[in-house]
């Protein structure tokens, strides 16, 4: 059996191109159901998905903004990704992104420096380091007390968005208008684009490092292959050796440090000024979804992430010409291609025939 | 012939990733007989036993269960039909009770209400019967994998099925519990349920059936009755040749002047204010295998979780491993030492059962340098490493990639035994090493153990097999009630008898003569 060289098996019996199969049947089917929904809906069908799938290639700007928001996404889906593929089920995402929005704009509002690399550097590391340590409690509690991660998380959640609102209102208020914000930023923390055209910034670069980074983290090092073991047994994890209470700290603080970086990029390219209730609302529990549709895989959850931003910005352009269409049509094809993919018998029947051949053929050799 | 109570046609089972894991069969099974099957590690026993119980449905063929065709849907439907099956790897809820477990789906009732009182006492008096001495509260997670054995036999039983299946019920059982077990399936047999058994210890299968099927490599051998055949060639239709004799496997092998690999003084611990080891001394020296007999639940198990250092509690006493104090060392400190661990428990402890064969070879060594480099694992190196294990221990599947669940049970138990074999140990712990193995290979694996001793590893072996522990060992200690209650210097001079009386705790020899575990 040693060395034996197999050709690369394309038909859908090898599992990773099942996989994909799945996933591309899956969209198309979300698509033909949105199509579906768009001819009960819409005056002129056609046009419509024609706008949603098109449409944001059609300006430049479009697809700009497509490329800046997704980014704060895809750092909350590889932060969630993280989590789960460690066997955490910590929903703190949410919380630690409106907190350590607190942190930037603290460091934002403050002319700490008159660098305008430094500045937004140091809004980066003030973030960093809110969600790296907040990330913990958790997981830490867990460990010593026994309690439900889920429920603790869910929990913060709630106490971190009461927090961040009483220290905006207390120490940063904005006192030019009447909405509960932060002061405006420094210009210097602002981060610039490198192509504005396409709204290209370094936050681009950076996710697209970290994504790699996070790629040979869970494939190819030793602190993945510790994740996978955890995350599948623990208990065989700690007989193999692998102490599952450093590990469960190790990977809260991986994620804590994602969701620092997703806020950073989300407050200082898209904003200029922060809104606890507002700003950053929802891209914490977004990034479940997104870590669920890229099958916890880093380069999936980044993809996924884009092809969600850029669905819901064809929506935005439909709704232009078309009002009858409402935007929440991205939630309908997300939903299903979500449940799709993460069914097990979707195309089983269909494999497994093939399979039973396939099987019966090799075996009677 | 009496009346067919079972028909299989024809059945057929691929699995999703592409195994054939039956083929064909046909085979019938008679009102009111015992029927065992057998075959080697992956030919498809459990598979054919869970398409009868609806676990998993035939890709072809059709099953035929008192004169109809039937379609399971799932195990509820089989279970309402009159069939109950034991499985070979548990199907129990972890944080529920022994009693919960057991009355599960079949509740006595008190008007609409769980009549507890009614379940414990119930359950309480099958168990007793057994002689299973189980404490029906207990969680199931709290449990050795001898007790879920039996919680999972009673659960079976307690339902009165008129069809019972026992998958590989006998693995863990000592020869007494085994004989308790035969009796009521005897007893059960007269009153006319069928009873399909499985098991590798063909002497046991000789024993208890009227009528054997062979399966091989997912194919029916034909069905026999017990009395027109002979052992060998029993052994014959399992695995097509002659079980090779035992090569010479006490050859004198190189003299560790006394090193020991690793010693225990005065080991004490306690549990819900009970000593449950009782100053237990002992030292295992390179080179040697110290035997470990005694029926379960008298502290072996204990005693391995203490050297390992997976037990939480707080234990009194001093663990030397290859001459190093671990006192405050966790498992990985144990390990880094040079120990390591064959546990009885595989589906917990021993596996990550969705993770893929090469990834469950290395867990116990994933930062050695030849799989490894400067910044990632070297996947190339663990495929290669992976694949000789595989090979060599014979286990049976498509390539290194499949996840270990579907693997069949005694090809799990190679995957542990292959990784630990391969963490170049100095000291070893192994229990129940050959649990669910076939004759061929649990062969092998006393080879195995066999050329770690001669190579200078000090093992520890715990099983309830008696012959194993007898066969295997140098040196023996019989344990009872959390003590060292006999010892013998030269395994070869002793017979089961005599081991027996000390296991249940009829003899007990003088302090003197237990030191010698220690300071022989
Ligand atoms: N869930 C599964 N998915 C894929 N293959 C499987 C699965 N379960 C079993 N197999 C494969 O089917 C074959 C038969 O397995 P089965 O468990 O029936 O063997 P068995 O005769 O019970 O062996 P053992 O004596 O080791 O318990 C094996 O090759 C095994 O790898
Ligand atoms: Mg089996």
């Amino acid at each position: 059996m040693t060395e034996k060289k197999q050709k690369i098996n394309l038909s859908i019996t090898n599992p990773k191109v099942f996989e994909v199969v799945k996933m591309v049947i899956s969209i198309l089917i979300a698509l033909a159901i949105t199509l579906v929904i768009l001819f009960m809906i819409s005056d002129n069908p056609v046009r419509a998905i024609v706008t949603i799938l098109t449409g944001p290639l059609t300006k430049r700007r479009y697809i700009g903004s497509v490329i800046e928001s997704f980014i704060p996404y895809a750092f909350s889906g590889l932060a969630a990704g993280v989590l789960f593929k460690s066997g955490a089920f910590n929903l703190g995402g949410e919380g630690i992104f409106i907190i350590s929005g607190v942190s930037i704009a603290a460091v934002a509002c403050n002319q700490l420096t008159t660098s305008g690399v430094l500045h937004p550097i140091l809004c980066f590391l003030a973030a960093i380091v809110t969600g790296g340590i907040l990330m913990i409690i958790p997981s830490f509690l867990k460990a010593k007390f026994g309690t439900n991660e889920m429920v603790v998380s869910l929990m913060l959640n709630s106490i971190y968005s009461g927090v961040a609102m009483f220290i905006i209102r207390k120490f940063l208020l904005t006192t030019t208008t009447s909405t509960i914000g932060s002061r405006d930023y420094f210009k210097t923390a602002k981060i610039g684009y490198i192509f504005e055209p396409l709204r290209i910034s370094p936050c681009l670069i950076l996710l697209i490092i970290t994504t790699i980074v996070m790629y040979l983290i869970m494939f190819k090092s030793r602190l993945g292959y510790q994740i996978r073991l955890a995350g599948t047994n623990p208990k065989f994890a700690e007989y193999s050796g692998i102490s599952a209470f450093k590990l469960s700290i190790v990977t809260a603080v991986i994620a804590g440090i994602l969701c620092g970086m997703g806020a950073s990029c989300q407050l200082l390219t898209q904003t200029s000024f922060y809104l606890p209730e507002q700003s950053l609302v929802g891209i914490g529990f977004s990034g479940m979804l997104l870590s669920m549709l890229g099958r916890n895989n880093p380069i999936g959850i980044v993809v996924a992430a884009f092809l969600i931003k850029y669905l819901e910005q064809g929506t935005s352009i439909l709704y232009f010409v078309d009002r009858a269409v409402p935007s929440e049509i991205v939630a309908i094809v997300e939903g299903i291609v979500i449940l799709l993919i993460s069914s097990q018998y979707f195309l089983r029947g269909f494999r497994e025939k093939k399979l039973l051949k396939e099987g019966l053929e090799k075996d009677a050799k | 012939m009496g009346e067919t109570i079972l028909k299989l046609d024809k059945v057929t089972k691929v699995y999703p990733n592409g195994t054939v894991a039956n083929r064909d069969i046909n085979m019938e099974f008679e009102k009111g007989e015992i029927h065992s099957i057998v075959g080697e590690n992956g030919a498809g026993k459990s598979t054919l036993m869970k398409m009868i119980f609806g676990i998993e449905s035939p890709s072809s063929g059709t099953i035929t269960y008192k004169g109809e065709e039937v379609h399971f849907a799932s195990s509820l439907d089989a279970i309402k039909a009159g069939i109950g099956m034991v499985h070979q790897h548990f199907m129990l809820i972890p944080s529920f009770s022994v009693v919960d477990n057991i009355i599960l789906g079949d509740e006595p009732k008190n008007g609409i209400f769980l009549d507890r009182r009614e379940a414990v006492r119930k359950t309480q008096e099958v168990s007793d019967r057994y002689n299973f001495e189980l404490d029906v509260t207990e969680k199931v997670s709290a449990l050795s994998v001898a007790k879920k054995q039996k919680v999972e036999i009673l659960k079976t039983l307690y339902r009165d099925a008129e069809l019972i299946i026992l998958d590989e019920p006998t693995s863990v059982l000592t020869p007494q519990e085994t004989e308790k077990l035969f009796e009521q399936l005897r007893s059960f047999k007269k009153q006319g349920h069928t009873i399909l058994f499985i098991s590798h210890k063909l002497e046991e299968v000789k024993q208890i059936s009227d009528r054997i099927s062979v399966i091989r490599n997912g194919v029916s051998k034909g069905t026999y009755r017990n009395d027109e055949l002979t052992m060998e060639q029993l052994t014959n239709l399992i695995i097509g040749r002659d079980l090779e004799s035992d090569i010479d496997r006490y050859k004198t092998h190189e003299d560790f002047h006394n090193e020991k690999a690793a010693v225990i003084e005065d080991l004490c611990l306690e549990r819900n204010g009970k000593p449950v080891l009782d100053h237990v001394s002992l030292a295992v020296k390179k080179g040697e295998i110290l035997g470990i007999a005694g029926v379960e639940g008298n502290g072996q198990l204990d005693l391995v979780r203490c050297i390992t250092g997976l037990e939480k509690t707080k234990y009194e006493g001093k663990i030397m491993i290859c001459d190093t104090d671990t006192s405050g060392m966790n498992i990985k400190g144990r390990r880094d030492l040079g120990m390591a661990y064959i546990p009885e428990d595989r589906m917990g402890d021993g596996i990550a059962g969705p993770l893929p064969i090469s990834d469950n070879m290395i867990s116990t060594y994933y930062t050695r340098d030849d799989i490894n480099t400067k910044l990632f694992m070297d996947n190339r190196a663990i495929d290669r490493i992976s694949n000789e294990l595989i090979d060599t221990f014979a286990v049976k599947t498509e390539s290194n990639k499949t996840s270990v669940d579907s693997l069949s049970g005694g090809n799990i138990q190679k995957v542990v035994v292959a990784r630990e074999y391969n963490t170049r140990p100095k000291f070893m712990i192994a229990e129940q090493p050959t649990h669910g193995i076939d004759i061929g290979s649990a062969e092998f694996v006393h080879h195995k153990l066999i050329e770690l001793r001669n190579s200078g590893v000090g093992i520890l072996l715990v099983s309830a097999d008696l012959n194993e522990v007898m066969d295997l060992s140098d040196r023996i200690i019989v344990m009872f009630d959390g003590q060292i209650a006999g010892y013998f210097k030269n395994a070869r001079n002793v017979t089961d008898q005599e081991l027996g009386m000390f296991m249940l705790g009829a003899s007990h020899q003088t302090p003197e003569e237990i030191g010698g575990a220690l300071n022989d």
